[in-house]
């Protein structure tokens, strides 16, 4: 059983002893050296004046007509080069740093933002509304497997300024470092910086330990979003970390081809890193590819899929080439599937650990998501922590030394002897058997265990009742509860999201 | 004679050889063929033989799409030729394009492709479109059906946007207006006042031909 007990947050990433290389060094040349043709020679849409300009000035090909930037392999070169390669996503408090490029291992985090949830209380499919995002921080918060979060859900209820409701419920009920994908245009840029301001004290505090970034994504093929690049923009005064996301369906938005579709990914994410580090030289930035295929027959959006999962593992070794932290491998949240099928556990297995494997800096974790991130269903993440625990023990590989030899211990007991009686047999099944949702005693006799979907809805009910998010001072809830007022008031902004067209 | 061009038609469909549909088309004016008759007996046989075969599991997506190219590729042709008072039979005309602000393009363009494939002239504005853009194209198609899609919890809001938009524009009672997208729900779409919803294409197909009472 998991343990059920009061606990501060804290977090765990995963460190694996095995070791994956998918591409060899000229595969891995090959793939940099397309996506820098396609920069320089096709070119990305950056659909913003303000980002046209800003790359003519730096010496770019830029056409102000159709929007297209060329951008020279030397240019690209000497900006990605400021990228720093290692730094910290914060939490509130250092304990809670997401330590990137540090050797630490795979930081996990939610992934988010699903118009549906999956009601805990009825068990019916609804809209999901700001309390939603709220219970879901607290539960993230409460897990140590999740390193850093998305709002998980929607604030359907909130209209426009949504992604800053979202942003309010999570600072509100999660001390870890919150990422937003939904910020996308500059008005709710500055209103999301000026909330993460005044949590962290101040700009200049936030700068120092930035425990608010964003992660946007780049449109397949070969161009960017307005909306987004603008909010990026923002960001990079502010100097707060910034990721770019490509997600290419092989043969729908990318080509039919793992390598073709990692080329047209790199040059995407790429030409966005190069922008925001014009704009701030030393800006930290991450790359994310998420790779995945279409059903052939319904079209529906498949990620969990083997080819996306590879594509998704090489382009590790890709980012770190560039000198970029990567977030990679997605399933968690890309099944298709329901809650408790084998399919999900099979497909949620092999490819974090790859992710892991592969030694990705971030990944899309445990979430309580399905049906390729539209849809929460807060009992899964229990799932989703079950399979993750089970890649950290086995990404640890196995000990050898003295005393795990055991061969005093051997001696010991010689023929047909038993080890249970021993005191280090005692220690060591507390290891051999971390908590678990798998293993509980059964109600009633017919059954061997108890079904894992009841003790998991009954652990997220005991968090939600009895885990207490270190809170923000009174003035700092005010403060930011006065912010998300005037964004909802706001016209500007309500033009933005609308589409300024 | 005719029924060797229009068989031709259909083949290239099926095949999906733009090229040669194109070429085929442009030889059967010159042999002075009905144009009519050209899209009715070829190409439109042609794209629902291609929409059987992608409902039997034999077909997938690409080749839908490709035989799609095809067709459109004929008709470009053959469409201009066609003498005044002539048009081509289609089960209904849909506008479809994804809200203003929302760059979600791919559920959009298989909703329009499985739409086409079914007998339907549709006109994909294509994505981030606002209201005003809907109802020009609907003024200008006579267009009896409007498809709105939207991915984003902030953009399904220009979904009721739209309709008050078509109300104001006095073109609520010509069209019937479908809606989906991840965020949208059949409650969602009753509470703005569309017409129905679907969760997918083929079901969205289903829904056109129930809202325009359609042969099925
Ligand atoms: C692929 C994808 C993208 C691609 C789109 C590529 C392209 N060229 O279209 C990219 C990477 C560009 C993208 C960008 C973004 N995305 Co996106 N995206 C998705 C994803 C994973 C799949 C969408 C998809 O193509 N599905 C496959 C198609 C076949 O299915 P479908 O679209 O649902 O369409 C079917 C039905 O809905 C229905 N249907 C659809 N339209 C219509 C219309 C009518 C009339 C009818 C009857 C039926 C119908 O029939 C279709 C066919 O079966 C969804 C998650 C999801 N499950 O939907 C997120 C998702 C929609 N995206 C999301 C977000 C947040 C974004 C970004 C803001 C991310 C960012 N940080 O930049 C940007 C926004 C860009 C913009 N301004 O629009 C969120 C939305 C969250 C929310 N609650 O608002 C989602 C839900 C994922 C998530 N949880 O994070 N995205």
């Amino acid at each position: 059983m998991i343990k059920l007990e009061e606990k501060k947050a804290s977090i765990k990433p995963i460190k694996s002893k095995l070791k994956v290389e998918v591409l060899n060094k000229q595969e891995i040349d090959g793939i940099n050296q397309g996506a820098r043709s396609v920069m320089q020679d096709i070119g990305i849409i950056f659909p913003s004046k303000k980002a046209l300009n800003i790359f003519a000035e730096a010496g770019a090909e830029v056409d102000f007509e159709t929007e297209v930037v060329k951008l020279p392999a030397d240019l690209v070169e000497k900006h990605l080069k400021k990228a720093p390669r290692a730094y910290d996503l914060c939490g509130r408090r250092p304990e809670l740093d997401a330590k990137l490029g540090q050797d630490k291992g795979t930081h996990y985090f939610t992934s988010g933002e699903a118009p549906k949830i999956v009601d805990f209380e009825t068990g019916e499919r609804r809209l999901s509304v700001k309390a939603d995002i709220a219970n879901m921080a607290k539960v993230a918060n409460y897990l140590d497997i999740v390193s850093l979060i998305w709002p998980t859900v929607s604030a359907s209820d909130k209209g426009v300024a949504a992604p800053l409701h979202g942003l309010e419920a999570c600072f509100n009920n999660n001390e870890k470092h919150i990422q937003t994908e939904s910020v996308m245009d500059e008005v709710s840029a500055k209103y999301a910086i000026e909330m993460a301001s005044v949590v962290a004290g101040s700009l200049e505090a936030l700068k120092e330990r930035p425990l608010h970034s964003i992660l946007l994504c780049c449109i397949q093929p070969l161009a960017q979003d307005r909306g987004g690049i603008e909010s990026a923009m923002v960001y990079a005064e502010a100097g707060l970390p910034i990721g770019f996301m490509s997600m290419p369906t092989l043969g729908l938005t990318g080509p039919p081809y793992s390598a073709g579709s990692l080329v047209t990914a790199f040059a995407e994410v790429l030409s966005g890193v190069v922008l925001t580090q014009i704009i701030n030289p030393g800006t930290p930035n991450f790359v994310s590819i998420i790779p995945s295929l279409l059903n052939p027959r319904t079209g529906a959006y498949f990620m969990g899929s083997s080819p996306a999962q590879i594509t998704s593992a090489s382009a590790v070794q890709i980012a770190h080439s560039n000198g970029l932290p990567i977030t990679a491998c997605m399933s968690f949240g890309g099944s298709q599937w329901k809650l408790n099928n084998w399919q999900i556990g099979i497909e949620n297995s092999w490819v974090h650990l790859l992710t892991v494997m592969s030694g990705a800096d971030m990944s899309f974790g445990p979430s309580g998501m399905y049906e390729a991130v539209s849809l929460l269903d807060m009992q899964r993440i229990m799932f989703d922590r079950e399979i993750v625990q089970a890649i950290d023990i086995i990404s640890d590989g196995i000990e050898v030394n003295e005393q795990t030899l055991a061969l005093d211990m051997i001696k010991k007991i010689g023929h047909h002897g038993m080890y249970l009686s021993q005191k280090e047999t005692a220690k060591q099944t507390r290891k051999l058997w971390p908590p678990s949702i798998l293993f509980e005693p059964p109600t009633n006799s017919e059954e061997r265990y108890r079904n894992p979907v009841d003790v998991a809805h009954e652990t997220i009910e005991w968090i939600l009742k009895n885990h207490k998010p270190q809170p923000l001072s009174d003035d700092v809830r005010k403060e930011l509860r006065k912010i998300v007022d005037t964004a909802d008031e706001d016209e500007t902004l309500k033009k933005e999201v609308q589409g300024a067209k | 004679m005719s029924q060797e061009m229009f068989d031709k038609l259909a083949q290239a469909v099926i095949d999906g050889e733009s090229e040669d549909a194109e070429a085929l088309a442009k030889q059967a004016l010159e042999q002075k063929l009905d144009p009519l008759a050209c899209i009715t007996n070829g190409l439109t046989v042609g794209i629902q033989k291609t929409g059987e075969l992608f409902a039997s599991g034999e077909y997938y997506l690409p080749e839908l799409i490709i035989g799609a190219d095809a067709m459109k590729a004929a008709m470009q042709i053959l469409e201009p030729a066609l003498l005044s008072g002539q048009e081509r039979e289609v089960t209904g005309t849909i506008v479809i394009g994804t809200v203003e602000g929302d760059l979600h393009e791919i559920g959009k363009t298989l909703v329009g492709t499985m739409m086409t494939a079914n007998g339907f002239r549709v006109i994909d504005l294509g994505t981030d479109i606002p209201s005003a853009d809907f109802i020009d194209a609907v003024k200008e198609s006579g267009a009896n059906l409007v498809g709105a899609s939207a991915l984003l919890t902030t953009t399904m809001l220009q979904q009721e946007k739209l309709i008050s938009s078509l109300k104001d524009a006095g073109l609520r009672e010509q069209v019937k207006v479908m809606v989906g997208g991840a965020p949208v729900t059949a409650s969602y779409a009753k509470q703005i006042g569309a017409d129905g919803y679907a969760e997918d294409a083929i079901s969205a197909v289903d829904l056109a031909m129930r809202l325009i009472d359609a042969p099925a």
